[in-house]
């Protein structure tokens, strides 16, 4: 019978290394998923997931076991991502447990120009590109909610624990990154289809 | 409720994250409501296409090499907790959290004063100290650390004070025998991460020394992920040559396997086929898994001299 979450974290805590691998492994590929998704790019996403898993191994023992250790990680993996993005756009610096302010209008939202054909950008590769840059484009928080909700599959309420906020905020996000993104590639998906 | 209310249900419910009672309503809605009809389509269309393009699945050769450079970075990391550090960090536990700096301050200014007292030589290192904006001590700059990458946080000085973060490195030198644990996370995490071809060449050299008496399974994994995923073929090649000195295993010969059916580098191959002859010559079976594996290539290979050997290791079998 396998061992609970918590039963891991007392035998990591007492230096027991495999326990902590056993503990990481069984959610390390959700946590490289999300950064994968957030950040389109294999190495920023290993970067993501190392450090998510240092500042683990790091305040394992802080872990007092109140809430799920998978809420508590994934709260990290969320903060890193949402940090990892400010250090590379390297003039912002967010923190999730602000309350949300939202400046729509510091984001340029002009991906596709009007003299361009949207029959001719809905071919596949052009049509990923946009896609991508359209998401990329969004608020770092519209976006991390975006990639948990509409790539992970998490619930609103489990999106709100990850992100310390409330449900209404995390709906909020994800408005404001559907509209976005229609905003964006309204020409495009409705050439497709 | 509000028309526009209606439309946020609407992407509510392409999530599933409606109760009955809304669900309910919004279907009643949409059978009097043809805009609400069309909002719904317009959305699941939208996200459709962003789901068809943008979903990135994991693969395991990413998932496999993401573990092996965290289990670099935590071999430095735990490298960091041994000693008398850990003893300290053990000790502190004890203390209330208010004292707790004062005694790491006064702790960290006694080993200073002993380290001064055994060497007889007064550090030449100047530390300017600043405050955070929280009141913590960080340390601003150090004689011998350069420091890159200046970017901006808050570059407006009106308030007379500016917020910027950077790089700072600090140059280190250390010398030890080569089955020093700490030594082997350093030459462990280089191999994996480090930029130049040449160093991680001689990690991967000083790792796998004659004079390395025992070997982590560390090294092992990580020796093999250079071998497999290393963008460098020579880097690679060592990294193949060095796994001969270990003990065989399964993992080894899955990854000379690897290489022999997927690498583009003729030569890697010939690396990873005489090294799979050589364990067949000493003794080592081979499963009907890797037999087809040879048969196959016997077939297939381009080069010649592979298609030969190929032959060889399935006469040696036999």
């Amino acid at each position: 019978m396998s061992l609970s979450d918590n039963e891991l974290i007392i035998q990591a805590n007492n230096g027991n290394h495999s326990a902590f691998e056993e503990l990481i492994y069984r959610y390390d590929k959700s946590v490289l998923s999300i950064a994968l998704n957030y950040v389109h790019d294999n190495d920023d996403a290993k970067d993501i997931y190392q450090e998510v898993f240092i500042r683990v191994y790091r305040s394992l023992k802080k872990f007092e076991m109140r809430s799920e250790f998978s809420t508590w990680l994934f709260r990290i993996a969320t903060n890193v991502c949402l940090t990892y993005k400010s250090r590379s756009k390297k003039h912002l610096q967010l923190s999730i447990n602000e309350e949300f302010e939202e400046d729509e209008h510091k984001k340029s939202y002009e991906l596709i120009s009007d003299n361009r054909d949207p029959g001719e950008l809905a071919t596949n590769t052009e049509l990923g590109s946009l896609i991508s840059d359209a998401v990329d484009s969004l608020s770092d928080k519209q976006r991390i909610t975006f990639t948990l909700k509409h790539y992970e599959g998490y619930k609103i309420r489990e999106i709100a624990e990850m992100l310390n906020c409330k449900e209404g905020t995390v709906k909020k996000y994800l408005f404001d990154a559907i509209r976005n993104l229609r905003k964006n590639l309204d020409s495009v998906y409705a050439a497709a289809y | 409720m509000k028309h526009n209310e209606y439309k946020k249900l609407v992407q509510l419910a392409l999530y599933s994250e409606l109760n009955n009672d809304e669900q309910k309503e919004l279907e009643n809605h949409l059978k009097s409501c043809e805009e609400c009809r069309k909002e719904m389509e317009m959305q699941k269309n939208l996200l459709n296409v962003i789901s068809e393009t943008e979903k990135k699945e994991i693969d395991d050769t990413l998932l496999h090499e993401a573990r092996v450079q965290l289990r670099g970075a935590l071999r430095m990391e735990s490298g960091k907790q041994t000693f008398g550090f850990q003893f300290f960090l053990n000790l502190f536990e004890f203390f209330i959290p208010p004292y707790r700096m004062a005694i790491a301050g006064v702790t960290t200014l006694l080993i200073g004063f002993f380290i001064g007292y055994i060497f007889i030589k007064p550090s030449p290192e100047i530390r300017y100290i600043t405050k955070n904006a929280d009141g913590t001590e960080n340390v601003f700059s150090q004689q011998d650390v350069k420091i890159s990458n200046i970017s901006f946080i808050d570059s407006d000085a009106s308030d007379g004070e500016v917020e910027f973060e950077f790089d700072a490195v600090k140059p280190m030198h250390f010398k030890g025998r080569v089955d020093d644990p700490n030594v082997q996370s350093v030459l462990t995490y280089a191999m994996l991460n480090e930029q130049n071809p040449g160093s991680r060449l001689n990690s991967i050299n000083a790792m796998v020394s004659e004079n390395t008496s025992s070997f982590d399974p560390e090294i092992k994994k990580a020796l093999i992920t250079v071998a497999i995923t290393d963008k460098n073929p020579g880097v690679k090649r060592e990294a193949l040559n060095l796994l001969k000195r270990l003990p065989y295993d399964e993992d080894i010969k899955q990854a000379y396997l690897y290489v022999l059916s997927s690498d583009t580098s003729s030569a890697l191959r010939i690396t990873a086929i005489k090294a799979l002859i050589e364990t067949v010559q000493s003794g080592q079976k081979l499963s009907p898994k890797d037999l087809k594996i040879f048969k196959e290539k016997s077939k297939d290979e381009n080069n010649n001299y592979i298609r030969y050997l190929t032959k060889t290791i399935l006469q040696e079998h036999d």
